[in-house]
């Protein structure tokens, strides 16, 4: 098992932004009547999503969610050490997405930037990578974006994700402060043998982009799709989300010995909400203490995870009694990670809408 | 693995049809009821049940309940 313990190092703030845009799954044109549209949000908890209009990017909700979280926190750009970006969604096929941040953003010039292109367990992946880094001591200050706008590399006509995915970005500032910090604790996971249960087959260097792959085809009835576009095979999903995630939480409880009673808050990758709760159960930690925040804004994928804290735990999380959190990211790879963590005294922004 | 027991666990899966409508050769993605969260109820049945992860393909390719059945016990091998 590949395992992590990361310390000396804090989550110090927060903050996150959604564009104003919000889309019902109640009047979605995809469904012939809304008794269709109310079985899917039945199913999946999720009844609206947030959406950017064409043109605005990932990087640029990125932007208005960085500046909050540095002006709420009292910190300069220049006093940023570390700069991650975790997106897929990004602006150029080259260069990295955080580069042309760090100009936008008014970062030092020899500030270490970098993309790291994960999909849903991108947060957890991001901060062992970016915590791993700081618990050296010499990088002070990180700032990990976790930024997504899922609805701009999915099919409008494609009624299996439409619904489903959203787009935001979030922000979350790292501190070194062995004083104030506590182990952080990781456990990984992939297979890739399921590479295609989320993917986009065109557009890479195994299949360039054609013609052919831009021109829309109805692959299934409802169903529209270019090569280009994302795809998500919902039920190769669902079976790798309710066996490997659960797994994962409960090897990191064992690996780390964590007493499940002690735990105020799982953060989990929010999927849909039939997933999530299967997940929740195999663990055995109560509803109250798994806070949700798909219902208002889909899956907004690596986002996910710290849009809930921001949007759901905002004063438990910037209140001075610590929280015992676990959290779980799991998707697109397929890949997964999980994480013990505590928090308190987080500088938690409210939302910043675009 | 017993192949009754297979299709009780199968049926309990739906709420609006009844129990006997559910027989080996039951082409059940040809039921009323049949749909995407159905699908993802017998995956979760298969999982809890008899601990393995059938993909959308074997469900997909399959048409009676027996041809699942079969899939599984492949899987559990």
């Amino acid at each position: 098992m590949s395992q992590l313990t990361i310390n000396n190092v804090r989550i110090a703030g927060m903050s996150a932004c959604v564009p104003a845009q919000v889309e019902d799954n109640r009047t979605l044109p995809i469904y012939k009547d809304e008794s269709e549209a109310l079985k899917v949000i039945a199913s999946t908890g999720i009844e609206r999503h947030h959406k950017v209009e064409p043109g605005t990017t990932a990087s640029d909700l990125t932007v208005k969610a960085v500046e909050r979280l540095l002006e709420d926190m009292g910190w300069q750009p220049d006093e940023v050490d570390c700069f991650a970006y975790v997106c897929t969604s990004r602006d150029y096929i080259a260069p990295q997405t955080a580069c042309i941040l760090q100009d936008r953003l008014k970062l030092r010039n020899d500030c270490c930037v970098f993309d790291l292109p994960f999909g849903c367990s991108g947060w957890v992946y991001g901060m062992s990578i970016v915590g791993s880094m700081m618990s050296h001591g010499t990088l002070k200050r990180a700032i990990l974006v976790a930024a997504e706008t899922n609805t701009q590399n999915r099919n409008q006509r494609d009624t299996t994700v439409r619904p489903l995915f959203g787009d935001a970005a979030t922000a979350t500032a790292l501190e070194f402060d062995p004083e104030h910090s506590r182990p952080m604790n990781f456990m990984y996971g992939v297979d890739g043998a399921g590479f295609d249960a989320v993917w986009a087959p065109y557009g890479g260097m195994r299949n360039p982009v054609t013609a052919d792959a831009l021109e829309e085809k109805e692959v299934s009835p409802g169903v529209f799709r270019r090569g280009v576009d994302m795809i998500v095979n919902g039920m190769d999903v669902f079976g790798f989300a309710i066996k490997r995630p659960p797994r994962s939480l409960k090897e990191l409880i064992s690996t780390f010995n964590i007493d499940v009673e002690t735990v105020d808050l799982l953060f989990l990758h929010q999927a849909n909400k039939f997933i999530d709760e299967k997940i929740r159960k195999a663990i055995q930690i109560p509803p109250e203490k798994t806070p949700y925040c798909l219902e208002e804004y889909g899956n907004v994928t690596s986002a996910s995870i710290p849009l809930t804290m921001v949007t759901r735990c905002q004063d438990k999380l910037s209140g001075a009694t610590q929280q015992h959190c676990l959290a779980c990211g799991f998707g697109v790879g397929l890949a997964w990670a999980s994480m013990e963590f505590y928090a308190n005294d987080v500088k938690v922004s409210d939302l910043v809408t675009y | 693995m017993n192949l009754e027991e297979f299709i009780e666990n199968f049926a309990a899966q739906f709420d609006d049809t009844e129990a006997d409508q559910f027989t080996a050769d039951t082409k059940f993605k040809q039921l009323d009821e049949w749909s995407s969260l159905a699908a993802l109820s017998i995956i979760a049945m298969v999982d809890d049940e008899y601990d393995v992860i059938i993909k959308g393909n074997d469900i997909i390719s399959s048409d009676t309940i027996k041809d699942l059945f079969d899939v599984v016990v492949n899987l559990r091998g």
